[in-house]
Parts: structure tokens; C-alpha cells; sequence
């Protein structure tokens, strides 16, 4: 029975190592055939109020080591694949690239056919297929702040592009209602619930609720229809029963969890799964889910229909704020409420002034955002830290903000929120990134030496010989960036700095790359 | 038979033994964990479900059945609440447009009765969008059958404990015009007839006010009248959000005169001023609103005004800290004061303050004897619009709570319609 166990250990062990030959992946393997999953929609008040009461999936441990995200390579880094590509970090776009997004050269050919109109709320959008036969979604401005929600959907759907997520090709066009034509007997449900036919009359009640240009013309953003059938939102939590592929809950997920720093930066406050959508694509008569983030209209201080909220970074209710406010009286002032706001109608309520990475929250309690680990956000800020001010302007310019102060002012506003960030999220771990050996020495970089903020160094690195198999260090090699000879074929660096006591950063060296990295704090 | 379970021993040695050779004859990699992952994932996938609640939601939600129910059956549908303090619950139909003539006009007929048999009819047809928006008309009648509203005597000292009760039936017909000459002013005169019938309270519980009071207390106690009543309105409105104002002002200026058709005893001239201004800070999380509010009667030789069309104070929409009705005279005056602050999205909470007092001569236009009341409550609103209110207030005759679905300075109606007590 002895030797059973043992054999039965042995085998465990060699199924438990850190690091596999393939190591590190860089994109997920194919994906499986998801077959036909069905659309399942969400109901959007049901999922705002179970997050705000019971706040669904795994949380972190309040005890004991934290569960670090899940879906990433030994490098730390998501893998290419249905959720996440690397892209801006990880190799530099170019200006215009960054300004294309995730398509930006084909905008919708006119004359357009409406097949589609919402009759209910306040944001008027219609759906049309354009002289090329192509589904585009069509949004225009509230009627008292022109250019300010399509600016901010254009522009934050190239940032996040940027940022790796899969998004919907977007822009700004103008038409003129002479270029519309109504689709044979389109119907339309009325404010009051009622089906009705969709006329042109409706169509320029539709019209009167959007701000119109010189010329009897209109400013929208159109959304170039995402490929593949759509199944509904992505919940921030749990899989999806019907994907083999989503095998990470996605409270998980680096690019989820990590999505805090991003929504804060770019004020992406409606985190809600209403605003994310899979869709099913084929590949080579396979299919699998794709997930994507979507609705950015609300982004930048534009609330769509309206300026976003003051409340902008704070829950739209949590337990512990609303008792401080009824047993004060109002008289803690929460720090969002003192932000002063320009008058920029074509931007809304955005500023940096105030803005506290460190304090701001999105409208509900979102579970990847909540499990987020220092490392999740250090991740998250050196990709926000790595545009430049001149790529942000080029971004924004996307917008085409009529107003040259306008403009300015948003640029201004982004550079200093990703410096607030990198600020902030720097001082959690060790700030080094981007590991290589070069010249038998093991070289970084130190991010915040490079974008200008306090850096820890100097860093102190000590070797020692690692046991892939069981997972632990052994004997130690010594010091200094050299790479020590060493017996075992995996050595791990462990990088400090003395003036972060407890931060340290840990690379595995195989075969003479770097394999793994991990950050401790 | 010997089976794998009857010999498990063997069985699980074998698989012991010759799981390792296996995975030693092939090296494993994280794509073959990963793919492995799938695998047992894709062993056991299901549709993808959503709870029954969440669905039923949705399904109201998509289905817009609360706009339908809003809307009911081509404008026809059931109206509920919005009667007088005290008048119970009150429900009927109601057939409500706004898509008539393309657009520019809105029609409402309602008729509702409440749990306490208090009646309540209204025609009101509204122009809507005429010359850009700079034109206003509306033409409004109204029925009330309101059978035990409260009477505690004429005057500033009319006593808690002489509560009493009489009937009012009253049907008018007005008209209103109004010019909007600049951005938010709305200027213009109004007319209209008001038909009367007072009479014995049918609430048993107190005594009738006729039984209580004499003609010569209480004008026009004893008989009914109708009147014809015109005036002019001057308002001029810079508030940010008509149903949820957290900024801006509200500054209402109004005259009317009631002639008495019958008996030209009971004519008299109404003045008003409404002034509203809220005091927004910390990005209107924090608002100070504040009101004055004054009605002034003036009667010629021979003439009084009849003791229910006098101004009356007490209430949830005044003096919070008195009972509906509680006083009642020839001339008002009232402040309110309120400091509000959010508790969270959709709540605000507020510290009150009232004051006020009713007195029979204008030359008593003062801050002398004034009522006070003060308290908390909660407001909780949507998209900027307070759909709920509860006050709890307290005055030197106790404490009185309140549970309305009004703003507690409600937007109203203008011309010579609105300066009628009884809505």
C-alpha cells in the first residue's frame, strides 16, 4: 500500500510543476467548437440590484493568500485569444492605428435604409444598413450636449481597442435626413409600449431630439455591427454553462479584474454586463465565443442621454457611505462631490483635479473589479502609463470635438489621470517590467524611473536554483544582475528594492529566457 | 464474477502504475492542460439559464409593461392616487392623449373615486408646442365631490379640539392663456366660472361645521353660491428640472377676482405670490430650497369671501407639523425652508423647517405669530424626479407624518383655476 502511494504522489507531483515546456503561451490554444449556443439575454435592473445587494461569484479570501487572477501565462500577461489581444503595451502602434481602433476604414456609405428605431428614451438611434449592405448602429447626441456622447464612444472604443479588448468599429459620420430611406413596413414600439409603423414623421421626431448641424444635417456615431451572431451580455462573474472554452470564472480574469483601472482612467463608470456582448463567430466551419465591451457612450463625462453623474466614481448606493451620509447629516462631503467641472457641453462632467484612482468605484459592485490584486492593477497601469501624450491627443482627436479648448482640456484631463494612476498603482509593486537577458545579465525596466515617477530603486537581485517539479527554490546562487551557473534548469531571480520592504518581483530563467514573472507585495 | 469494483485494489494499482508512464511517454504542456480544462468544461455544458426572477424582469422590461399600463389601451387606462389630503385612495379611468392634432394637443378626462367617497372629475385639453413654444393655452374643468373635509374654525387660534367637517361640491370651467415672451417667462390672463354647493360633513366621527359655526363665523356656510373669476399670471421660471429642481428659481405672481353671480356677497380679490429658489452646492448633492408663499384676499363694500375658498394652512405641502386644514382665514403666509443632502443615487434625506400663519387682516402681513413646525424625511427620486416623499414633522400639536408621491413644492397649474383651495 506504501509503494501505491508513493507511485500515486510521484504521479501528482509531476502533474503539479510551475512552468511547462510550451511556457509561456503567448495566445490560447484554438478554441473548441462551441457548437450553437443560444442568445441569453439579461435582464439589466435584476443584474443592477443583485450586485448591489448580494454582489454575485467568488470574492477574495478575507484570510490567507489572495486568489491571483487565473487566465494568464506564466508571464502574467492574458493570452491572445477570445477575450483579450496584446496590443499597445506589447508592441507600439502606430498613430494611425491607434486612430483606425479596431477597424476605422470603412465608414458607412450613404444613402442609409433604417431597419430598425428605438421609439422610447431620450438618446435617439436607429439601426441601418448602408450603401454596402452593412448593419451600422446610429447614435446621436442629446440635444443639449452636441458632439459629447459620440466623441466619448469614439474615442474611448480606440483606447480600449488599444488596450487589448475587442470592440466594435466605430464612427463619426453626418447625414442628412434626405439620406435615410425607411425600410417597407417598419414598425417601431412607441414610448407607451405600443407597436406602431415607423413613418418618416417618426423619423423626424426621432431626428428633433439630436442637436443638427448647419444644413439641416447630423453628427452621429455609427457602429458597425460586431461579427457573428450575438448571444447576449457576459456577466462579470461565472462562466458561461454553454462555452467549453470559458473555463475561468470571470471575476478571474486578469483583463477583467484589471478593467477597474481602465474604467477609472477613462471614467467608463456603467460597468454593468449590459454593456459588453459575445457574440458567436466561425473559423474554419468551427465556432466560438467571442466577448466584447461595448456601449462606451457613457465614458469621459458624458452620460449618454445627459452629463454623467457627480456621483461619477462613487457606488450608486453602498451601506457603509449611506449611513455615514443619513448619521452626519450631509456633512461629510464625499470627495467626488467637490470636483469642479468646467463648462464644456461637448464633454460633460470629466476633470482630474479630484479624481483618486485609489477612490474611485464604478456605479455597482462589479465582482472582477472587486477581486482586483495589486498586480492586476500594476498590470493594467503600465499599459495606460505607456500612451503617450501625444497618442492620447491623437485619440482624442478622433472625437472631432468642434471646440479646440474643448479638446484641450479632455487631452489634459487624460494625461493627468494616467499619471494619477501610474502614481498610484506603481507604489504597489515593484514598478519593472518587460524582463530580458542581454549580455549573460538579466536586465528591466524600471517603468517608473521612465515615466517620470518615484522609483524604488536601487533594486537588489539575488539567484537561486528552482525545483520545477515541487514548485520551490533551492540553494541560492549569489547576487547581482549576472546569471549565475546553476545545476537545476530553472533559476528564479528574486528582484527587491530596499525602500519597498515586502514588494519583490520573482523571474524564472529556462534554457536562457525568461519564463515566468510574478509579483509579490 | 469478478469485477473492477470487487478488486478495487488491483485496479487502482494498475491505473497508478501506468498513469505516470503515460504522462512520462508524453511530455504534458499548458496547452494540453488547458485543452484539458475544455474538455472536462465541454463534458458537462448546458444551456446557458437565467433564474425565474430575472427572467420575469427582463420580460417586463422588454414587454415595456409598465409604460403599457402607463398608457393602457389607446390612451384609456386606469388613473390612481392624486387626490385632495385626506381623501383616501382614490381610483377611475382615465383617457389621457398627447398625440392629438399631430401633436399640439393633450387631452386628459379623468374620473376617480376614492376609498372615503371623495369624487373627483377632470376635462383638460392643453395646447403643446404652439408658435415654438411661446404659446400656451389650456382649457381645464374640473368636478369635486369632496364629502368630510376638515373645518377647525376660522383664525390663527382656532382650537385643535373644535374639529368639525363639512361637504364640498364645486365644478368650474377656466381658461388660460399664456405668452412666453423670453426664456422662461410665461405672462397672461385666465377666466373662468365656479359653481359651488357646501353642505353637511359625512364624516360621523365629528360634528359638521354648519352645526358648530354660524353664518356669521363662517361666511357662506349657510348658502351656496357661483362665481365668475379672472385674472393674470406672471411667472417666471429659471429651475433646472420642473419635477426634481435642485437649482434655479420659481417666481409666481398671480391675480383673480371672484365675482359672486348670485347673491354679490361673497366676491372678493385674491392675491399671490409664490417665490421658490433652491440653493444648489457640492455639485447639487447638497441643496438649500427655499419658499415664501402669501395669499392676500380684499373685498369691496359689503362683500366677504366665503370660508371655503379662504387660504388655509396645515398639511404635508406647508405646515407639516399641523393636521390637514388645520387654519384657515382671509390671508396666508409661509415659509418653508429645507436642507437636503443624498444619501445615495435615488434618495435624498431633508432637515425642514416651516412657518407660517393665516390672519383676517393684510395689515397683519407680518413675522409676528408665526406657526412653526420642523422635522426630517426622505426623498427618493428617478432620472431627477421625486416620485416619493416622507416627512415626519413635529409642531406644538404633536407630530404628524406624511407619505406623498409629490415634490414637496409641487409644480401647479396656473391661472384662476389654481388659486382654488381645493385641487
Amino acid at each position: 500500500m506504501k509503494k501505491l502511494l508513493l507511485i500515486l504522489a510521484a504521479a501528482a507531483t509531476l502533474q503539479a510543476q510551475k512552468f511547462y515546456p510550451d511556457d509561456p503561451l503567448l495566445a490560447e490554444p484554438p478554441p473548441r467548437d462551441a457548437g450553437k449556443p443560444a442568445r441569453r439575454k439579461l435582464s439589466d435592473w435584476y443584474d443592477l440590484f443583485w450586485h448591489i445587494l448580494a454582489t454575485p461569484g467568488e470574492k477574495q479570501p478575507k484570510i490567507g493568500p489572495p486568489i491571483r487572477a487565473r487566465n494568464v501565462n506564466t508571464l502574467g500577461d492574458p493570452m491572445d485569444g477570445a477575450w483579450y489581444v496584446r496590443r499597445h503595451y506589447w508592441r507600439r502602434m502606430t498613430i494611425e492605428e491607434l486612430r483606425r481602433g479596431a477597424g476605422g476604414a470603412a465608414p458607412p456609405v450613404l444613402p442609409w435604409t433604417v431597419v430598425a428605431a428605438k421609439g422610447e428614451g431620450i438618446t435617439p438611434g436607429f439601426t441601418v444598413i448602408d450603401a454596402t449592405k452593412r448593419r451600422f448602429f446610429i447614435k446621436l447626441d442629446p440635444i443639449s450636449n452636441p458632439e459629447m456622447m459620440t466623441a466619448a464612444e469614439v474615442i474611448s472604443a480606440r483606447f480600449f481597442h488599444a488596450l487589448g479588448y475587442h470592440v466594435a468599429d466605430e464612427y463619426i459620420v453626418e447625414f442628412h435626413p434626405k439620406d435615410l430611406r425607411i425600410q417597407d413596413r417598419l414598425t417601431f414600439v412607441n414610448q407607451h409600449g405600443i407597436e406602431r409603423p415607423f413613418t418618416p414623421r417618426n423619423l423626424t421626431e426621432l431626428l428633433l431630439k439630436a442637436p443638427r448641424l448647419p444644413g439641416g444635417r447630423y453628427r452621429a456615431v455609427a457602429s458597425l455591427a460586431l461579427e457573428g451572431r450575438p448571444l447576449g451580455p457576459f456577466r462579470w462573474f461565472g462562466t458561461r454553462a454553454d462555452d467549453p472554452n470559458d473555463t475561468i470564472p470571470h471575476e478571474h480574469r486578469r483583463e477583467l479584474r484589471a478593467a477597474h483601472v481602465f474604467f477609472a482612467w477613462l471614467s467608463h463608470d456603467d460597468s454593468r454586463a449590459i454593456n459588453t456582448l459575445d457574440t458567436l463567430v466561425t473559423r474554419g466551419g468551427k465556432t466560438h465565443i467571442r466577448h466584447h465591451l461595448l456601449d462606451f457612450g457613457s465614458t469621459l463625462g458624458s452620460g449618454s442621454d445627459k452629463p454623467n453623474s457627480p456621483r461619477s466614481g462613487a457606488y450608486h448606493f453602498s451601506w457603509r457611505e449611506s449611513a455615514v451620509q443619513m448619521a452626519s447629516l450631509g456633512f461629510v462631503i464625499p470627495y467626488w462631490a467637490k470636483a469642479r467641472y468646467p463648462r464644456f457641453p461637448s464633454i460633460g462632467l470629466f476633470e482630474w483635479q479630484v479624481f483618486d484612482p485609489e477612490k474611485w468605484l464604478p456605479e455597482y459592485p462589479n465582482p472582477a473589479l472587486l477581486n482586483r490584486l495589486p498586480d492586476d492593477e500594476f498590470w493594467a497601469a503600465k499599459q495606460v502609463m505607456h500612451f503617450t501624450d501625444e497618442e492620447i491627443r491623437a485619440i482624442v482627436r478622433t472625437g472631432s470635438l468642434s471646440d479646440p479648448a474643448a479638446e484641450d482640456y479632455l487631452v489634459r484631463c487624460l494625461i493627468e489621470r494616467r499619471n494619477k494612476i501610474g502614481r498610484a498603482c506603481f507604489r504597489k509593486v515593484l514598478p519593472i517590467d518587460r524582463f530580458e537577458l542581454r549580455g549573460g545579465e538579466l536586465v528591466f525596466e524600471d517603468l517608473a524611473a521612465r515615466h517620470g515617477l518615484p522609483s524604488p530603486a536601487p533594486y537588489k537581485i539575488s539567484w537561486r536554483d528552482f525545483d520545477n517539479a515541487t514548485e520551490t527554490p533551492g540553494a541560492s546562487l549569489g547576487g547581482g544582475p549576472r546569471i549565475p551557473a546553476a545545476a537545476s534548469p530553472y533559476i528564479m531571480a528574486e528582484i527587491t528594492a530596499p525602500r519597498r520592504p515586502g514588494q519583490a518581483v520573482r523571474v524564472w530563467l529556462h534554457q536562457g529566457r525568461v519564463v515566468g514573472v510574478e509579483y509579490a507585495w | 464474477m469478478k469485477t473492477l469494483t470487487a478488486r478495487p485494489a488491483r485496479w487502482l494499482r494498475f491505473v497508478a502504475l501506468a498513469a505516470p508512464v503515460a504522462l512520462l511517454a508524453q511530455e504534458p504542456t499548458r496547452e494540453a492542460l488547458i485543452e484539458k480544462e475544455r474538455e472536462q468544461k465541454a463534458a458537462r455544458l448546458r444551456p446557458e439559464r437565467v433564474s425565474k426572477w430575472e427572467e420575469r424582469i427582463r420580460l417586463v422590461n422588454e414587454k415595456r409593461i409598465p409604460q403599457r399600463l402607463s398608457y393602457g389601451y389607446n390612451g384609456l387606462r386606469a388613473k390612481a392616487g392624486g387626490m385632495i389630503t385626506q381623501g383616501g385612495f382614490g381610483i377611475g379611468p382615465e383617457y389621457f392623449r398627447e398625440d392629438l392634432l399631430g401633436g399640439r394637443l393633450e387631452s386628459q378626462i379623468s374620473y376617480q373615486i376614492s376609498t372615503r367617497a371623495y369624487q373627483r372629475g377632470v376635462l383638460r385639453l392643453r395646447s403643446r408646442n404652439l408658435a415654438g413654444g411661446r404659446i400656451e393655452t389650456e382649457m381645464l374643468s374640473m368636478h369635486h365631490y369632496y364629502p368630510k373635509i376638515q373645518y377647525y374654525g376660522p383664525g390663527p387660534d382656532s382650537q385643535k379640539s373644535l374639529r368639525s367637517n363639512f361637504l364640498l361640491e364645486d365644478n368650474s370651467l377656466d381658461f388660460s392663456l399664456g405668452l412666453s415672451p423670453a426664456r422662461g417667462l410665461l405672462l397672461g390672463p385666465s377666466a373662468g366660472f365656479l359653481w359651488i354647493n357646501t353642505g353637511p360633513g359625512r364624516d360621523s366621527r365629528f360634528i359638521s361645521a354648519d352645526a358648530l359655526y354660524s353664518p356669521e363665523q363662517v361666511p357662506g356656510i349657510d348658502r351656496q353660491t357661483n362665481f365668475r373669476r379672472y385674472g393674470a399670471f406672471l411667472r417666471f421660471n429659471t429651475l433646472d428640472n420642473a419635477e426634481g429642481p435642485r437649482a434655479g428659481g420659481f417666481y409666481l405672481f398671480q391675480f383673480n377676482r371672484y365675482d359672486d353671480r348670485r347673491y354679490s356677497a361673497y366676491g372678493f380679490h385674491l392675491y399671490e405670490a409664490d417665490l421658490r429658489q433652491y440653493v444648489p452646492f457640492f455639485n447639487q448633492r447638497r441643496v438649500i430650497a427655499l419658499r415664501a408663499r402669501t395669499l392676500l384676499t380684499d373685498t369691496d363694500a359689503g362683500e366677504t369671501v366665503p370660508f371655503y375658498l379662504q387660504p388655509w394652512l396645515g398639511g404635508s405641502d406647508d405646515l407639516r407639523g399641523f393636521r390637514p386644514f388645520r387654519f384657515r382665514d382671509r390671508n396666508s403666509l409661509l415659509f418653508n425652508a429645507e436642507y437636503r443632502w443624498e444619501i445615495f443615487a435615488g434618495l435624498d434625506m431633508a432637515l425642514f423647517a416651516d412657518a407660517g400663519k393665516v390672519f383676517p387682516r393684510r395689515g397683519q402681513l407680518n413675522f409676528s405669530r408665526l406657526e412653526k413646525s420642523g422635522g426630517f424625511g426622505f426623498r427618493a427620486n428617478v432620472r431627477n424626479r421625486t416620485f416619493l416623499r416622507l416627512d415626519f414633522a413635529f409642531s406644538r400639536e404633536g407630530f404628524q407624518a406624511w407619505f406623498k408621491f409629490n415634490d414637496i413644492f409641487p409644480s401647479r397649474p396656473l391661472g384662476a383655476s389654481s388659486t382654488q383651495p381645493y385641487q
